[in-house]
């Protein structure tokens, strides 16, 4: 998209480029806030989606690279990202661990050995995730742009409702739900509730590790240390906006990638000034959205009741 | 030594062993020798008197950023926005000193240290204040905040504040050279590293021994049991916040005021983030905090030979720092379980876990 | 499906013999016998540390016993988790709720059933549960919410529960301690129904006479881990169980009343309001006051804004409007306020509410003195060594059981932190002390001590004011009673004027009904 073309197009085109935005940079946010939405129903934070979703952009470019296979790169991404969930499910499990700083250090560590493994994936250019042509019926180049949508979001769609029918109607949801909401009640009835949430933050890195394949193989679209810069974070905020309900969490990560737009868009209609500052658009958005919606003298609605750090 | 302190240096010393280990076995696997890592890493940072005054340069920022966690910590809070408070104090450092040109160096080098230490402080103080009046997580927001501290110097040095002298690397004007920070006397390492020291012995005497320190521990402990006394909570939260942010935003103004000269995204060098690990490892005791500085900043010090000698890239600390961290925080379960430690009381131990898990501060509430 | 299961036929004899368990070196149980008849209403007594929990609970597979046996219908089984004690349909009420608050009646329901098919079809299972419904003796909307049950609901819903999974034997932990006298006839009287028809067999945990005598069938007395005596209820008064219970030493306050009438109001509340942790007004318009030298003990049925009530003058929660006065001056609950004024707390569970857990006993006796001289050195360094000797003066004076002042407050029995709270919220001139459920799960010995201290405190002109749950301990101790019910001061009247009947009906919000 050239800035010339864009600029014919004035606000309509910032507009488009937001629009454009919500659909192509919500997917991460949407994977990653639907795994901690899985996560925190079961009663635990998991701050460290951050490094997960930097492991699985880096482990999925590298894999799609030499296997040639970009959808086996998203798979690995997933395995890996459960693999860090499991290692955080465990170390919680872990008496006098706590969940926050485990989230924390996991950040430094995924992100760690991100770096570390990518750095030979930093130049060569692996397969991408192909795009479906949703815009073929338009003429105007920027609205064919703006609807090659990939595959991954559409899956992350239907995801969203799918997470709602297994919190409400499986078996496995309930069990995770009263985990969640009293892990004495779910003692009591002889369910394992360290292993429940270990499960639960398996399947939320799974998720987010997919989410980070997104990032480096379809948007941006490529593998560098500077791919993630606190979306998996934004992401575990989103989930308290969203209420802990996965259709919210859809509409959050839409709006969310809009806001992640605000940048470029001007950028591309020859708005220069403060680039930067647009740029932070999602973080004090994410951090408005916090304060609008914390309370400094209740619990939340929705918020599982033994969710000790999304205060 | 009283039980505690020795069970706590045997777990952390095992902790720090058994992540070399692991480390070691991650840089074999990827080809390179782990005891030749290990003896560069030794050369690289207490092995001389060059190599361990680069480790006392990096020790001194990060003993500045681990009190922005530790001192809340005291409090319950877990704040992690050093980096961001190290940013936008070193920025505001540099503004000092270019607004304070002609006057006496050391009143405006002063300046910029007082300045520095009240944006820094200002800045994680708004992560406090939203806590306490809000209940916005703290640990969210202040790391929400980094990034908009990083988007804040990357405008300022790259728009309104930039030197056009600066061509590779968007700067601010340099600061006249009288106003910088002069090396300690008989080393080559700042006074930056006095700040650290200093700051540390403060936040000891403050947090540890002092009246406010003790009324941190209630609240930190048992926020119900601080109301029912009659503390002012939230006033305390905001406080224990600025302390901790204007600690890392005194870090900002002496990597600007005796390293770089002026404030440029040479600020961004993780500092803020090894500091919450430096913090973590502490136990967020302000006086551990100088060893364990002394040793991440010698972890950091030793990266170029890292990359020079053994053909490693530069993220190699960071796995070494994210091991550690994982190792660290795994090994806190340990505590209690040494029962051949002297003095060791099982039964009270065991009250002690019981007591730990039930005893949860029903958090969501603030009142003053 | 279990709730099909309902009505075969009767429930199975339970039988637990020569049942030991040890913690340590600590000796719980010691050769304790028991058997459940079919269709028998069982009580167990016993002081708190007697054993009772420890007892059912190996009987439910909490714990595995080091010695005896279990059996049913004469055949020795192996529980070793409470499915085990399910799948044998023995089943437990606990003393606090184990219903998921967030979740419907309908969830709650299923959830407890051992199995659950993998898709929950909720429009069939909802059919399923009012049919259940329509056969038992109360009904409850599955789509209701649990949170918005009443204490009472709640307690026949966790009875329901049991039912709904089939169990014949249905165990229960003081199940009356949240309800008001008549729910508490209505819930046990339900049950003594039940087993009257044959369709279970009740064995409850309680240490209230009245109840055991009026609905149970027969009696288990543990004293110390041993069995004291067991009875037909016919058999025994309330004099003889206690005897057993206690083994022949009745406890009392020693401290009696004394003084003449109390003295000028220290502590006057006005039209007081406060929102719960949910948001919900939870004080609607509180008006009270307590005068020097006098009990003013609040009855209610938990959950009536006590909570709220003592967190609000705690320093705990906030106020919505409505005033506080201390003296006759408006009181805004600061350190500094505090000490002026002499206003202390007790509140219940005082490790969760008052204490830190990972803090010295010594620590924790000097949080209202620790930044005052002369415990403080140069106006802001604190003084540890002066707390400690303080501190040990209060651990003698108070008599507290502890390895050392040095101790973590965690490693002391209840009795003893509620000792030490105790100590630490009367050291220097209290005026004012606003105690909740002070003697909850102490032993008699600790709740005779408690309550000394309690009377000596009026006695010395304190102006107390008493939240318990508990009528026997409001009737023993307080001057004048007052009654609060959702979150409102219903009734008032001095303790001489006091009927149980009268009072148990405002406590239920039916005082003019």
């Amino acid at each position: 998209m050239t800035p010339a073309a864009s600029t014919s197009l004035g606000a309509w085109g910032v507009a488009l480029a937001l629009g454009a935005g919500a659909i192509r940079i919500s997917t991460p946010f949407l994977f990653v806030s639907l795994g901690e939405c899985i996560t925190e129903k079961g009663g635990r934070v998991n701050l460290g989606l951050e490094g997960t979703l930097v492991m699985g952009a880096m482990s999925a470019y590298g894999v799609s690279y030499l296997s040639g296979s970009a959808w086996l790169g998203a798979l690995v991404a997933g395995l890996i990202g459960a693999a860090l969930g499991l290692l955080h499910g465990w170390l919680c499990s872990l008496r006098r661990v706590n969940d926050v700083a485990i989230g924390i250090a996991l950040i430094l560590f995924g992100t760690g050995l991100a770096f570390f493994l990518g750095k030979p994936f930093i130049k060569p250019s692996a397969p991408l995730l192909p795009a479906i042509d949703f815009g073929f019926w338009s003429s105007s180049r920027e609205v064919r742009s703006a609807l090659q949508i990939n595959a991954l979001f559409l899956i992350g769609v239907a995801l969203a409702p799918a997470v709602a029918f297994f919190f409400d109607r499986t078996r496995w949801g309930l069990v995770l739900r009263t985990v969640g909401e009293s892990a004495d009640a779910a003692r009591a009835m002889g369910y394992r509730v360290d292993f429940v949430r270990s499960i639960a933050t398996m399947c939320g890195g799974f998720l987010a590790g997919v989410g980070g394949s997104f990032l480096s193989l379809f948007y941006p679209g490529s593998w560098n240390e500077r791919l993630s810069s606190g979306q998996g974070l934004m992401a575990v905020a989103l989930v308290i906006f969203a209420r802990w309900s996965p259709l919210r969490c859809l509409v959050a990560s839409l709006l969310f990638g809009a806001a992640s737009a605000l940048g470029p868009a001007l950028q591309s209609v020859g708005v220069m000034w403060g680039y930067h500052l647009f740029n932070a658009a999602p973080y004090a958005l994410t951090l408005a959205i916090m304060i609008g919606t914390s309370s400094a003298t209740r619990a939340l609605d929705g918020q599982p009741a033994e969710l000790s750090a999304a205060r | 030594m009283s039980r505690d302190a020795v069970e706590t240096i045997v777990i952390r010393l095992g902790a720090l062993a058994l992540s070399l280990f692991l480390f070691g076995a991650f840089v074999a696997a990827a080809g390179a020798s782990p005891l030749d890592v290990f003896y560069q890493m030794y050369r690289g940072s207490f092995g001389s008197a060059f190599s361990f005054q680069n480790t006392l340069l990096r020790a001194a920022p990060l003993m500045l950023t681990a009190l922005c966690t530790a001192i809340p910590a005291r409090l319950g809070l877990v704040i992690i926005g050093g980096e961001g408070a190290l940013v936008v104090g070193g920025l505001a450092a540099a503004v000092t000193g270019l607004a304070a040109h002609g006057a006496p160096p050391l009143l405006a080098t002063t300046a910029m240290a007082a300045v520095g230490f009240l944006v820094g402080g200002a800045w994680t103080g708004l992560a406090g204040a939203l806590r306490a009046y809000r209940g916005v997580n703290e640990t969210i927001s202040s790391l929400l905040l980094n990034y908009v501290a990083i988007a804040l110097l990357n405008h300022f040095v790259e728009g309104p504040l930039r030197d056009p002298a600066s061509l590779n690397k968007p700067s601010t004007r340099p600061i006249a050279p009288e106003e910088m920070l002069s090396h300690i006397p008989g080393l080559d390492v700042h006074y930056g590293l006095v700040f650290g020291l200093v700051a540390c012995a403060v936040a000891h005497v403050l947090m540890v021994r002092s009246v406010f320190g003790f009324g941190s521990s209630i609240v930190g402990g048992n926020l119900r049991a601080g109301q029912l006394c009659g503390l002012p909570v939230r006033r305390m939260i905001v406080i224990a916040a600025v302390l901790g942010g204007g600690a890392a935003g005194l870090a900002g103004m002496a990597e600007v005021a005796a390293v770089h000269g002026c404030a440029n995204a040479s600020l961004i060098a993780g500092y803020g983030y090894t500091g919450i690990l430096v913090s973590f490892m502490a136990r967020h005791e302000p006086l551990a905090i100088v060893p364990v500085a002394l040793l991440f900043g010698g972890i950091d010090a030793s990266n170029g030979l890292l990359q020079r000698v053994d053909n490693l890239p530069d993220a190699t600390v960071g796995v070494l720092q994210g091991i550690l961290f994982v190792v660290i925080l795994a090994s806190e379960t340990l505590y209690g379980r040494f029962d051949w430690l002297p003095r060791g009381q099982p039964a009270v131990r065991a009250a002690l876990d019981a007591g730990v898990e039930t005893v949860k501060p029903a958090a969501t509430e603030v009142s003053s | 499906m279990s709730a099909a299961a309902v009505v075969p036929a009767g429930p199975p004899k339970l039988a637990a013999t020569g049942i030991r368990k040890r913690f340590g070196h600590v000796s719980v149980l010691e050769d304790v016998s028991l058997t459940l008849r079919p269709g028998s209403f069982h009580a167990l007594l016993g002081e708190n540390g007697a054993g009772k929990s420890t007892l059912v609970k190996c009987i439910m597979g909490y714990y595995l016993a080091d010695a005896g046996r279990i059996l049913v219908d004469d055949a020795e089984v192996r529980i070793a988790s409470p499915r085990d004690a399910q799948a044998l349909g023995i089943g437990m009420v606990y003393q606090h709720f184990t219903l998921v608050p967030n979740m419907s009646v309908a969830e709650n329901l299923v959830m407890a059933r051992a199995r659950l098919p993998a898709v929950i079809d909720w429009r069939k299972e909802q059919g399923r549960l009012r049919d259940f419904m329509a056969h038992m003796p109360f009904q409850i909307d599955p789509a209701r919410a649990v949170r918005s049950l009443a204490a009472g609901e709640r307690q026949k819903l966790e009875i329901l529960k049991q039912l709904y999974l089939g169990n014949r034997i249905v165990i229960l932990d003081e199940p009356t301690s949240v309800l008001t006298p008549s729910e508490a006839d209505e819930v046990l009287g339900m049950l003594r129904g039940m087993a009257r028809d044959g369709r279970v067999s009740v064995l409850m945990i309680s240490h209230k006479f009245r109840e055991v005598m009026a609905f149970a069938d027969e009696v288990t007395i543990l004293r110390r881990g041993r069995v004291a005596g067991t009875a037909s209820v016919a058999d025994v008064t309330v004099a003889s169980m206690a005897a057993m219970m206690v083994g022949g030493e009745p406890p009392s306050a020693s401290a009696s009343r004394s003084g003449g009438e109390p003295g000028p109001a220290r502590l006057a509340l006005e039209a007081v309001e406060a929102l719960d942790a949910r948001g919900v007004g939870a004080l609607r318009g509180v008006t009270l006051e307590a005068r020097a030298g006098e009990i003013v003990g609040i009855a209610g049925v938990s959950g009536n804004g006590q909570d709220e009530l003592l967190e609000v003058l705690a320093g705990q929660r906030e106020i919505v409007s409505g005033a506080i006065d201390v003296d006759g001056a408006p009181y805004g609950g600061t350190r500094a306020e505090a000490r002026a004024r002499g206003l202390r707390c007790l509140p219940e569970e005082p490790l969760r509410n008052a204490c830190v857990a990972t803090m010295t006993v010594s620590d924790n006796i000097g949080f209202r003195t620790y930044d005052q001289p002369p415990n403080t050195a140069l106006g802001f360094v604190v003084k540890r060594g002066e707390l400690r000797r303080r501190a040990a003066e209060c651990v003698s004076a108070y008599r507290i059981k502890t390895a050392s002042v040095d101790a973590p407050m965690a490693s002391l029995s209840g009795g003893n932190v509620q000792r030490s709270v105790l100590a630490r919220e009367l050291q220097g001139t209290p005026r004012i002390l606003v105690v909740a459920n002070p003697c909850f799960g102490l032993d008699f010995a600790a709740v005779a001590e408690i309550r000394t201290r309690l009377l000596e405190a009026r006695n010395a002109g304190v102006a107390v004011l008493l939240i318990s749950a508990d009528l026997d301990e409001i009737f023993a101790l307080s001057d004048r009673i007052l009654v609060i019910s959702g979150g409102k001061i219903v009734h008032e009247t001095p303790v001489a004027d006091a009927d149980v009947a009268v009072i148990g009906r405002f406590m239920a919000g039916h005082g003019h009904g």
